[in-house]
């Protein structure tokens, strides 16, 4: 009898502590995603024809003309003394168009543009642009140039 | 297999020539402090003042940079002198090389 109540004791040991080893593992994941929101982030890549003063688009689209400007808005959030965003702009078979890189200081929302335009007309195809924050890629976007 | 290498020789398409795409960014944020220092005089604050960096594409020149970068291509030398440690010969820049473009 003495043998059955203190296995039953051990079993119930064995759950809580398998109870607690869960616990511990859900707040290890939380505090993952939580640190990973430290720092600078991109938070948003929008594309268009043209942009406003604080740096959004104003007319957003995925389609362009030969002759148009292509626009990216890259939104940030955080705060760092030093990052900086590449954006890579390639075509098609990942020909590539154009790198520019932005040195940022961001504190808070901000919003960074990048823009490339072609004076003789883009090719007709698809497009892709990446855009990386301190060298790690944080977002792509692909667009396409139609015949006008 | 000499038809197919002949098909596939066909269909390739030629590639598109983007030598002369220009770029440019902006920013709401502020430039880093550890920024190097402007080479020539050069708005101190501002959102277009901050030094930028520029990946040479086949096709480039210093001319065609500057013209890029400042809209004019007589400022090349302002880019030259940024990037004197890689560019000894003006006249000779590599696709490839990544150019320090400072603040206009």
């Amino acid at each position: 009898m003495m043998m059955r109540h203190s296995k039953k004791i051990q079993l119930s040991l064995c759950f809580a502590l398998l109870l607690a080893a869960a616990a511990c593992n859900r707040n290890a994941a939380n505090n993952t995603t939580g640190t990973a929101g430290a720092g600078v982030r991109v938070t948003d890549v929008t594309l268009g024809r043209s942009v406003g003063s604080d740096k959004s688009i104003t007319d957003r689209t995925e389609t362009f003309k030969p002759n148009d400007t292509f626009y990216a808005s890259v939104a940030t959030d955080g705060a760092a003394p030093n990052a900086t965003l590449r954006a890579k702009w390639s075509f098609e078979d990942g020909q590539l168009v154009d790198e520019s890189t932005r040195a940022i200081a961001p504190n808070g929302l901000e919003r960074t543009e990048f823009h490339i335009s072609k004076p003789d007309g883009w090719p007709v195809g698809k497009y892709k642009l990446e855009v990386f924050l301190n060298d790690q890629s944080a977002g792509t976007k692909t667009l396409e140039v139609r015949g006008s | 297999m000499g038809i197919f290498d002949g098909f596939k020789k066909k269909d390739e398409k030629p590639k598109a020539d983007f030598s002369n795409v220009q770029s440019g960014s902006s920013t709401t944020s502020a430039a880093p402090a550890s920024a190097s220092p402007l080479p020539f005089p050069g708005p101190a604050t501002g959102t277009s003042g901050a030094e930028q960096s520029y990946t040479v594409v086949a096709g480039d020149s210093l001319s065609k940079i500057a013209k890029r970068f400042y809209g004019d291509a007589n400022k090349w030398p302002r880019i030259h002198e940024a990037n004197r440690d890689q560019i000894k010969n003006p006249d000779l820049i590599h696709p490839g090389q990544k150019l320090r473009i400072p603040g206009a």
